[in-house]
């Protein structure tokens, strides 16, 4: 029955072509608008004056742009590094046969479910330097000297709104692997015990080379991610103080509106698409799954 | 089994079919008939009225009630969205060409420009009259003009000035400042009492402009401001390097919250209203949230004159502000005769109702009206007016909207010591020249 489904070529055209159509039409038509728009001076009313590529000459010499290019990267740096590896660490804690196994999965899970302005709110709340969680904390515990205003200084500021996305998607990707590592058969495990291989051995030599397919999808959603994050760095920061935090997607909105530069938006936001392209070949041509 | 299991199918199917064809139908029919029989238009309206303490935001439905009411071949069907929201909203759909047919627009400057410019907004002048011209205010009626066209009509006017908790300036033996050198001296005594002297939601970056923009029309007096517009060079003179070491020296002696590059404007006013800081420079929208209940603020506040400085050119009679914003109509619009009316409506009724609620300085003519229930802010704001012999609104709004941006952001490197007034003044020269007419 399934497999007469998959060979109908009717049938295939029929299910696909209204998903085909809506991607269309909210997903790639804009992205031509949009390459069309990056090659106009325009500020979104009336016509806008062709100009070639000066914009993506602008982007790249711009010190603004290549700071929150910058910043992106550092972000997906952090990602990778800090992100993914706690992920890592917590569903393989978490696959491990642990006590309250499923309560655990839903703790983790929350902050993916709440809304990131949710999530901003409730940081920029920790981090407030009058009345914060984390500088009252400091002050009982006797560290008053380092209590600041986290989220109103050039040194800090990056590194804080860095924190709350971070952990905001621990709990997506731990969900993701920990499927990954509970799919793997347990006769393996089985036969690794037999063996006498440590628990720290089998996670290293068996669960991890085994979850690989996992963990490139997990690796190309986690930077993908850091360089589309927007909403939690434009509530918590909205690019400041003095464009530390500024990531390439706060100033495209800054760009076009808020100096109604609609050409160089635009050209900032095929800049991105570009780049998740590129990072996502790059990541399927060096790690190969099959 | 299976013939029947088909026939069952296709009954349900059919069945399923004709009912939905029907609810199409009868949807369609009744909405053709409603709009056969009265004949009604439908106009969408745009505002930016949301706020819990904001007194539009009531005054708003009720007058549009009001007007559904008695114009039932006229129905006006009204969106809010809150502020910087609303700004991102109104844009996108003016350049989707889908704007709404009446719209309110943050006027005189540079955020409705370009669409004036680019015959976004409808002309209204042939719809008013002398009669309607003669209830406007004084200077009213030649504020809204542009090029010998106009396109909207005044709702309030709105002026910045000193808030000042006078609880906190009598808890810490401190002068209410007329002049800068009592402003440093209020200064240095609210702060060894332990009090924040004055706050600055800096994370929005206009706030701080506010100071800035405000002490440099003191040092400088509004006429060289408003030369300083036309021809940027003039940025870069000794009045206002002075009026930039003056806001960085405020700022070095600790007048402003050490928090304000991570505070927001609703943060700010939040803690000013709950007592955490002595002063704000601020517009009189800020008045209603004072005025709450809920503020512990409430009767503690004075609205003031902007100090003067003694070695400034400008005096307290120079007022910044006098903004008007009003409603706007979309050039798209299907009914402009019809959304003008409403419009004329729209902004009589608000421009007189609202003052009396609170919600800003009138534009329009308010004798006879019974003003006895407006607060203290209110009334000293209106007095202030009065004595105004200038205005220029504010600068984001008088810049083009990148040079806006580049004085919003080179007022927080001020603040922050980042860079020295000279510095501040050269790049201030390289700004763009106004669009306006001042």
């Amino acid at each position: 029955m399934m497999n007469s489904v998959f060979s109908n070529k009717t049938a295939i055209t029929i299910f696909v072509l209204p998903t085909l159509l809506i991607f269309c039409a909210i997903v790639l038509v804009p992205i031509f608008v949009s390459s069309y728009y990056s090659l106009l001076d325009w500020n979104g009313v009336g016509k806008g004056a062709y100009i070639g590529f000066h914009n993506y000459v602008e982007l790249f010499t711009d010190s603004r742009a290549l700071n929150s290019m910058k910043n992106s990267l550092l972000f997906a740096a952090a990602s990778i590094f800090i992100q993914l590896p706690l992920s890592l660490l917590l569903a393989l804690i978490l696959a491990s046969n642990v006590k309250g196994e499923g309560f655990y999965r839903t703790v983790y899970f929350i902050p993916v479910l709440i809304s990131t302005v949710v999530i901003a709110q409730l940081w920029s709340k920790i981090y407030n330097a009058d009345y914060g969680l984390l500088n009252t904390l400091l002050e009982n515990v006797g560290l008053s000297h380092l209590a600041q205003d986290w989220l109103g200084q050039k040194k800090t500021a990056l590194i804080a709104s860095f924190i709350p996305t971070l952990w905001q998607y621990i709990g997506y990707h731990m969900l993701l692997m920990y499927a990954g590592a509970k799919s793997i058969s347990q006769d393996i495990f089985e036969a690794a015990k037999i063996d006498g291989a440590s628990r720290v051995r089998t996670a290293f030599l068996i669960t991890i080379p085994l979850m690989k397919p996992v963990l490139k999808v997990c690796l190309v959603f986690s930077v993908i991610g850091a360089f589309k994050v927007f909403d939690l760095i434009y509530v918590l920061t909205g690019g400041g103080p003095f464009f530390t935090t500024e990531v390439p997607s706060t100033l495209m909105y800054t760009t076009i509106f808020d100096t109604y530069r609609y050409g160089y938006g635009s050209a900032i936001s095929v800049f991105i698409i570009l780049e998740c392209l590129v990072v996502t070949l790059i990541i399927n041509k060096f790690i190969k799954t099959e | 089994m299976k013939a029947l299991l088909k026939r069952t199918m296709g009954v349900i199917l059919a069945v399923g079919l004709a009912g939905s064809l029907a609810a199409c139908s009868s949807g369609s029919s009744s909405n053709g008939a409603q709009s056969n029989e009265s004949g009604s238009i439908k106009l969408t309206l745009w505002d930016q009225s949301v706020g819990n303490t904001d007194p539009t935001a009531k005054l708003l439905p009720t007058i549009i009630d009001k007007w559904n009411s008695d114009h039932p071949d006229i129905q006006i069907e009204r969106t809010g969205t809150t502020g910087e929201q609303y700004k991102t909203k109104i844009k996108t759909s003016i350049a989707a060409g889908e704007a709404p047919d009446v719209f309110y627009g943050m006027g005189g400057g540079s955020f409705m420009e370009p669409y004036i410019k680019s015959g976004n907004v409808l002309d209204i002048s042939s719809y008013l009259t002398d009669d309607l011209k003669a209830k406007l205010g004084p200077g009213m009626a030649e504020a809204i003009e542009n090029d010998g066209k106009i396109y909207t009509l005044p709702v309030y006017t709105h002026i910045a000035n000193l808030y000042v908790n006078t609880e906190l300036f009598d808890k810490a033996g401190a002068k209410l400042p007329t002049t800068y050198k009592e402003l440093l001296d209020a200064v240095d005594k609210l702060k060894a009492a332990g009090i924040t002297p004055a706050l600055i939601g800096e994370k929005d970056r206009w706030p701080g402009m506010y100071w800035y923009d405000i002490i440099a029309m003191r040092q400088a007096g509004n006429e060289a401001v408003k030369e300083a517009f036309k021809d940027p060079s003039k940025w870069n003179s000794p009045d206002f390097v002075a009026a930039a070491a003056k806001m960085q020296e405020l700022a070095k002696a600790g007048a402003f919250n050490s928090s304000m590059f991570s505070m927001s404007y609703d943060e700010m006013l939040g803690a000013f209203n709950a007592g955490n800081g002595a002063m704000m420079v601020q517009a009189n929208w800020v008045n209603a949230g004072i005025e709450d209940p809920s503020s512990a603020a409430k009767g503690k506040v004075k609205v003031i004159p902007f100090p003067v400085f003694e070695d400034g050119k400008g005096t307290n009679t120079e007022i910044f502000g006098g903004a008007v914003d009003g409603f706007y109509i979309s050039s798209t619009t299907k009914h402009p005769k019809e959304a003008a009316e409403f419009l004329k409506y729209l902004s009589e009724q608000l421009g007189t109702q609202g003052y009396l609620a609170g919600a800003g300085l009138p534009s329009w003519k308010t004798d006879g009206l019974d003003t006895s229930g407006l607060s203290s802010l209110d009334l000293s704001s209106a007095e202030i007016m009065k004595t105004a012999t200038s205005f220029i609104a504010w600068w984001d709004n008088i810049l083009p909207a990148e040079s806006a941006e580049t004085h919003k952001n080179l007022i927080a490197q001020l603040l922050a010591g980042d860079i020295t007034p000279e510095e501040f003044c050269k790049q201030m020269a390289q700004l763009q020249p106004t669009e306006l007419n001042l």
